[in-house]
């Protein structure tokens, strides 16, 4: 462990990175076909696959008018032996419980669009974020997934109409008659742990397992911080706190991962038919 | 079922097969780096991905204690699934993959220790018990773990006078009797045998030698891919003959 | 700082080998002779006088033993294999070790070379999750290894990096032990794991090794093993057998590339 220390002085980690460094990332998207959208990010050994359904449902109370978002998040035993049966629960809780406060924000997604009929019908999106393999930093991996589906994620047109007073609901069943989500200021997740005196983005396991405490924010394309949450049994300075959210890593990291993600999803989308999808086949 | 015939008078299915033929399948070994074996099969449809780890707890003397667990991802099915695993139809799909594997793991060759089998259903179009088992035996074999044989299972039906194999979601819901059965092809034993609904015991052996046929068919299949990837990697460590 | 994300179906295959036709690849099930005269080994079976295969791998025939290696699988140990190990458990008189193995292994007190000849607290020697460098002494019964630390080339490593790589990828040589040109010392244990570590710190351990060496490591020699350590990983992801020089080779192409 004094090892890691000594090398975070110098801002050269294990694998040779710097403190603000991702490790390389492979995403793909379409790859379940029983989905409205999904996605599959690689970080390194982490692996996530993340499936958006969109049903229609009632609205939540407070806000009638806009449509829903759920996550949900499963452990595969796949990833470690102790997923197994129950015991990937409280990760899940945490995951789940982060996403759902990165994106409470208004202005992230347009939700407006997602209602149908005030009141009585919108579109719910069940996002289910499935855990495939754990190496290291898995609440930025699954966040990345998460807007990758979403922008993946095809929600079929609805024509309300108006017969004696009843609606009728008429979803088109024409594949091409979609519409698509805005996804362009929806939040990241960067974490930042604190090893020794620094603190590193995109902890890789072994970084991990000797990280006092963590930061975790939800950052979207133009700075502006979402969700803020600190983890871990050890203590933060808030000058360091500071440092952290304002002057640099964590705003920078999450814009630049932002801006990486929109060129990478635009380029395959402009890819259309003509790349495979592969999927786990590779 | 009112509009789609299971078989047509020319001897197509709704997808298109014909009886005999067998969906298309390819498969991948040693998807994940960090599992002691791993291995993904599409069936059709049919997504399903297979992890092994060995794990050292002191159970049984002996011999080695086999552990399974099958879950599906909550997006797989058509209607969204409330929980991935713990209702009763993944704990009997469970409890027959352990039954399977049971018989085909040369089990007194690791005593003390444990074997964890889990299967993963990425997206679900039918055969779920078949892709499962056989994404299972891949990645044994990708763990390296000794078995008697390679374990196929394959799924048929009987409609209108014929026996179809490989069958999908829509043929499985359609009420018709459904054959499960795995099997150890070079001996030609049966592992595990399940039947659905109401079939005539006339038609019984028919049916199962026409899955018994699948399965063969399958372990081609499997074989030639685990073949292709023990060669390109032993080529790649320099094995000589 | 740097962010990179790639398309998944951008990447190339790496399938394009033509592979050689290996005329001794069995798979489980197939019978690999009728001949009653062989002895079995590893990865066989035996069945209605019938010698079969139970792993997918190649055949080797050593005078009348047959056995079926296979591409992948845990730590098989043999005597005299070097080993590197963490440390799981402190008991007794014992420490259990993990080897990437079927069952844990064991080092007895009994079997280490204490520094001064005198009986220390075992927790003082060896901490949990320090790693140790040791030899196999003998197999149990059930497959677990009994190793021991009795020369001076043996016991704990300070500062360095381990690696966890498949023991398959490892040949058994005369040394494991190897000082590379380019600074740093790269220590092949047989069950897979791979230890990098500056080589001035190990020159001065002629102890027995058991003081644990805290200075601060240079920056470049860090880099060094760094780089090192990206080389193994990526000789192992693309499944190439482990040699210092195949190390070393890979160290050198890799310099032409300024960031790792």
């Amino acid at each position: 462990m004094y090892f890691v220390c000594f090398f975070l002085k110098d801002n050269c980690r294990e694998d040779g990175r710097g403190c603000e460094d991702y490790r390389h990332m492979e995403i793909e998207t379409n790859v379940v076909s029983n989905t409205s959208g999904s996605a599959r990010v690689r970080l390194a050994n982490t692996d996530i696959l993340v499936g958006v359904k969109a049903e229609l449902g009632a609205p939540a109370p407070e806000k009638p008018d806009k449509g829903r978002l759920e996550f949900f998040v499963d452990c595969s035993a796949n990833a470690t032996p102790e997923f197994e049966g129950r015991g990937g629960e409280e990760l899940a809780t945490e995951i789940s419980g982060m996403l759902n406060r990165a994106y409470d924000c208004p202005a992230c997604l347009d939700l407006q669009k997602l209602c149908v009929i005030p009141n009585q019908q919108c579109w719910v999106l069940y996002i289910d974020i499935l855990l495939l393999e754990c190496g290291g930093n898995l609440f930025d991996a699954a966040s990345i997934a998460v807007k990758a589906a979403l922008y993946n994620t095809k929600i079929p047109t609805v024509t309300v109409s108006r017969d004696e007073g009843i609606m009728e609901l008429e979803i088109s069943d024409d594949p091409y008659d979609v519409q698509k989500i805005e996804v362009k200021l929806a939040p990241c997740i960067v974490t930042l742990s604190k090893i020794g005196h620094s603190h590193v983005v995109d902890a890789s396991q072994k970084e991990e397992s000797c990280c006092l405490a963590r930061l975790m924010m939800g950052v979207t394309q133009n700075g502006t911080i979402t969700a803020l949450k600190k983890e871990g049994s050890g203590s933060l300075d808030p000058t360091s706190v500071e440092d952290m959210i304002e002057v640099g890593t964590g705003k920078r990291v999450g814009e630049a991962l932002n801006k990486s993600l929109t060129t990478a999803l635009e380029e395959e989308e402009r890819q259309g038919t003509k790349s495979k999808t592969l999927g786990f086949l590779r | 079922m009112a509009g789609l015939e299971l078989l047509s008078d020319q001897g197509f299915r709704i997808d298109g097969r014909r009886v005999h033929e067998l969906r298309k399948i390819q498969c991948r070994l040693g998807v994940f780096s960090q599992a002691d074996g791993s291995a993904y099969i599409e069936q059709g449809n049919t997504k399903v991905l297979a992890a092994i780890r060995g794990s050292k707890q002191k159970t049984l003397h002996d011999k080695v204690l086999v552990n399974c667990q099958y879950s599906m991802a909550t997006f797989s099915t058509g209607e969204r699934k409330r929980r991935p695993r713990g209702d009763r139809k993944s704990q009997e799909m469970t409890m027959h993959l352990r039954q399977t594997f049971d018989a085909a793991i040369l089990t007194n060759l690791y005593p003390r220790s444990q074997i964890d089998i889990f299967v993963e259903v990425l997206q679900s179009d039918g055969g779920n018990y078949c892709a499962s088992v056989n994404a299972a035996t891949l990645a044994l074999i990708d763990a390296g773990i000794p078995l008697k044989d390679y374990v196929c299972a394959c799924s048929a039906s009987f409609v209108n006078d014929s026996p179809i194999v490989d069958i999908n979601y829509l043929e499985e819901s359609s009420g018709k009797p459904e054959i499960i059965v795995a099997t150890l092809p070079k001996s030609e034993q049966i592992v595990f045998l399940e039947m659905n609904s109401r079939l005539h015991e006339d038609n019984l052996s028919k049916v199962v030698d026409t899955a018994v046929k699948g399965c063969k068919d399958v372990y081609q299949i499997l074989d030639t891919a685990v073949r292709d990837h023990v060669s390109q990697v032993a080529t790649v460590h320099g094995w000589e003959n | 700082m740097s962010v990179d994300i790639r398309i998944a179906g951008a990447r190339e295959s790496t399938k394009q080998l033509d592979s050689e036709e290996i005329s001794s690849l069995v798979t489980p099930g197939d019978v690999i002779t009728t001949d009653t005269g062989f002895m079995r080994g590893h990865g066989t079976y035996m069945e209605d006088d019938q010698l079969k295969a139970s792993v997918a791998g190649v055949v080797e025939r050593v005078n009348k033993l047959i056995c079926v290696k296979p591409l992948k699988t845990r730590y098989n140990g043999e005597v005299g294999d070097v080993v590197i190990g963490r440390i799981l458990e402190v008991g007794q008189r014992r420490w259990k070790v993990d080897t990437h193995s079927k069952l844990d292994s064991v080092l007895m007190l009994s079997s280490v070379n204490l520094p001064g000849g005198e009986l220390i607290l075992l927790e003082l020697l060896l901490l949990l999750d320090n790693v140790t460098q040791a030899e196999v002494q003998s197999v149990f019964a059930d497959g677990s290894l009994s190793l021991h630390t009795r020369s001076l080339k043996y016991g704990k490593l300070g500062q360095g990096v381990v690696v966890h790589l498949s023991p398959s990828l490892i040949k058994r040589r005369k040394t494991h032990f190897h000082s590379l040109p380019c600074g740093a010392s790269i220590i092949l244990g047989n069950n897979g794991y791979i230890w990098i570590c500056p080589t001035g710190n190990e020159m001065e351990d002629k102890t027995g090794g058991y003081e644990q060496n805290l200075e601060p490591v240079q920056r470049a020699d860090r880099e060094v093993i760094s780089r090192l350590r990206n080389c193994v990983l990526a000789l192992a992801e693309h499944k190439m057998m482990l040699y210092d020089t195949s190390v070393l080779y890979t160290y050198e192409a890799s310099l032409k590339f300024p960031n790792i």
